[in-house]
């Protein structure tokens, strides 16, 4: 690289580097207090002043995962043996595990619909966005835009009249139901950064395709899709991301059997006021996936947020 | 003046668009403000007909 | 020159030909392809919000199916348009919208400007700060209930370090003045990342040449910053704005978990007052007159927002 003029003096550069710094540090303590609160024992959690050296446990997380009942004074006396580790932490709490807690089934519902919902969008989103990208679709930039403003919609707008929709037809609280709403919202956001994608693959490469004998069919699953699997892979990342967090259809239309995590995660509460540990081992379960997708999307993270129009 | 009247009435997408992105943005500015009930009455009309505006003049040609 | 050769080929063979021979027909594949997409939103999107519309102009209320369903006109777009307690929630969800909007555009920008220096490991960093973006708001609003525990919250203890305000004395919460500012706060700590992203975006658009240009012609810095940094970001930053506007004035989920609304109704924001009026009161009609109000506001913003959006792409 040459010199340039333009360039910011090193005194200058290492100034806006340690603003920056000192920004990300403060941004991320939220996130570290979340997984620190997380291996906290309760009396650590809610400590005045917090506690920032405590001794790690596994109590959030033995919490979060059963449901447990106090053993009475005399059983306390005489406990039969823990067979667990996890057992072993509930007994020093004066407890015994009673069962699993329902997070486990909650978690369970979020990966079956996350994954389901963004499987189907991938496979409508691609289609769709090749029709766009190559043929001449009629009323195109409109149904483009049309696409596109059914995810601004509000969520609580949009979920009176699904709720109603769902109820006719029993897809309130299933599985089905969350997957097919979680594809529609996803299939806006899938379609424009897929258009994007496939415009950038030369439509020289399925012409050359054509020619060979190829059909039309043939050259988009073995010419294009293989051109575009960064992208597709990418747009599968978002589209998994939001289905993962999404929270208001969730709320207002599952309660039970398809209800996901981020509507639970806040409704667990503990013996005698709110159990944080537990909460933020939950929230923590929750959380680290995304952070690892969001690293792993990094170089896609601009398009996806903005529907693909900004690229670089 | 007449310049702008005559953009408007070559009918091109520019200052239709213009026009209507305005009404959307005054509407809003409307249904938002603390300060007259009788704004906050009327914004939804004039949102309404920016958008609907919006819709048809982004047919016009460019 | 391969590439150029079998591009003129391809050309060369007439289309309704080689249609034939390809099987299906190019329109028949593109309408395939498209429609189970506009299947789907129609089914979805398109059919409850034409239902929507229908049902505002009715006094329906799910919770009483036995009841006979009235058509009542516009009453319940009257209602909602002259109701000071709706207009109210408009007014909480400008005060949101506006300083959500101020403090990120401020602090994006600032971050952005700073990155674009490309210090040494800039990258690792952005991709630290964007980490908050990415997250469940819901669960990120649980939790920052936990940092806005009077005595054994962080922030709380934050606050008390740099001011020596003592820690229990005030919550960010459960205090009248103080809860619009929470999540206000809660949102540019989860936001600001999406305005950096995009500023950054803005500033790495500017060719080096025009700087260097202007170093030529001896303008200042200052001058140089307000004269080709600023305008050449602007359109990036309108994108940034009328999304983030757009978002926030649907916000529910974040807000929800935090205050729930409350204390009083200082952070009911629309969507929490419209989601109390659907499916706790089970006001089917009113509400869904409110939810097309939404609608129209939200949709006339898309559309400028879609306009920015190919104003960016051209650049």
């Amino acid at each position: 690289m040459s010199y340039s003029v333009t360039d910011p003096s090193p005194l200058s550069r290492w100034i806006a580097g340690v603003t920056v710094v000192l920004y990300a540090m403060i941004t991320l303590l939220p996130l570290l207090w979340i997984i620190a609160t997380g291996f906290k024992s309760p009396e650590d959690s809610i400590a005045y002043p917090p506690k920032v050296i405590f001794e790690p446990s596994l109590e959030g997380y033995v919490n979060l995962f059963t449901t447990r009942t106090r053993i009475s004074e005399e059983e306390q006396a005489t406990p039969p043996p823990a067979e667990t580790w996890y057992e072993r932490i509930a007994r020093e709490q004066g407890q015994s595990i009673a069962g699993p807690s329902r997070y486990g089934e909650r978690f369970v519902n979020s990966v079956i619909i996350g994954f389901g919902s963004t499987f189907l969008c991938m496979v409508l989103g691609t289609a769709a966005a090749y029709a766009f990208s190559r043929f001449r679709v009629p009323l195109r930039d409109d149904l483009m835009f049309f696409i596109l403003s059914t995810r601004m919609m509000p969520p609580i707008a949009v979920a009176i009249p699904i709720f109603l929709m769902f109820r006719q037809l029993g897809l309130n609280d299933t599985h089905l139901g969350m997957i097919l709403l979680y594809t529609a919202v996803n299939l806006s956001l899938s379609v424009w950064l897929l258009k994007g994608f496939i415009d950038e693959i030369p439509v020289e490469y399925e012409e050359a395709a054509l020619i060979d004998g190829y059909t039309r069919f043939q050259a988009f699953t073995k010419v294009v899709l293989p051109q575009a699997a960064t992208g597709i892979a990418s747009t599968a990342i978002f589209c998994l991301i939001f289905a993962w967090n999404e929270y208001a259809f969730a709320v207002l239309l599952t309660s039970g059997t398809a209800q996901t995590a981020p509507p639970f995660i806040p409704t667990i509460i503990g013996v005698g006021g709110k159990d944080w540990p537990a909460v933020a081992a939950g929230a923590t379960i929750f959380l680290v996936p995304v952070m690892v997708f969001t690293i792993l999307l990094r170089k896609h993270l601009l398009r996806g947020i903005t529907f693909g129009a900004v690229r670089k | 003046m007449s310049e702008i009247l005559k953009a408007f009435l070559r009918l091109r997408r520019g200052p239709w668009e213009m026009l209507a992105s305005i009404l959307i943005a005054v509407g809003v500015v409307m249904l938002m403000q603390p300060f007259f009930l009788a704004l906050y009455t009327w914004s939804f009309i004039v949102i309404l007909v920016g958008t609907v505006m919006f819709l048809i003049v982004s047919h016009f040609p460019e | 020159m391969v590439k150029s050769t079998i591009t003129r080929a391809a050309h060369a063979t007439p289309e309704p030909v080689a249609a034939r021979v390809r099987g299906l027909s190019d329109r028949a594949i593109a309408w395939i392809f498209v429609a189970p997409t506009l299947f789907l939103l129609l089914a979805v999107n398109i059919f409850p919000l034409i239902w929507t519309i229908r049902l505002s102009f009715t006094n329906y209320r799910v919770n009483r199916p036995n009841r006979d369903i009235e058509w009542i006109g516009l009453r319940n777009y009257e209602r909602i348009l002259t109701d000071a307690d709706v207009w109210q929630t408009m007014q909480a969800t400008a005060h949101f919208l506006i300083w959500t909007i101020v403090l990120q555009v401020l602090i994006g920008f600032a971050l952005a400007w700073l990155i674009n220096s490309k210090f040494r490991s800039s990258n690792f960093w952005t991709t630290v700060i964007v980490l908050p973006m990415m997250l469940s708001p819901a669960v990120v609003g649980n939790f920052w209930t936990f940092l806005y525990q009077p005595q054994i919250g962080l922030f709380n203890h934050a606050v008390a370090f740099f001011t020596g305000v003592d820690p229990a004395s005030f919550s960010m919460i459960g205090d009248v003045h103080l809860a619009p500012w929470a999540i206000v706060i809660a949102d540019t700590w989860m936001w600001t990342p999406f305005v950096m992203l995009i500023c950054l975006a803005g500033l790495r658009s500017i060719p080096a040449s025009i700087y260097e240009a202007a170093e030529c012609d001896r303008a200042s810095k200052w001058r140089q910053f307000w004269t080709i940094t600023v305008p050449m970001v602007l359109p990036f930053l309108m994108l940034a704005v009328l999304f983030r506007g757009i978002e926030n004035f649907k916000m529910f989920d974040l807000v929800v978990q935090l205050t729930g609304g409350g204390p009083g109704n200082t952070t009911t924001l629309t969507s929490i007052d419209l989601k109390r009026e659907a499916f706790e009161r089970w006001r089917t009609g009113y509400a869904s007159a409110y939810a097309v109000i939404l609608f129209v506001t939200v949709f006339g913003l898309a559309s400028i927002y879609v306009k920015a959006l190919n104003k960016v792409k051209e650049r």
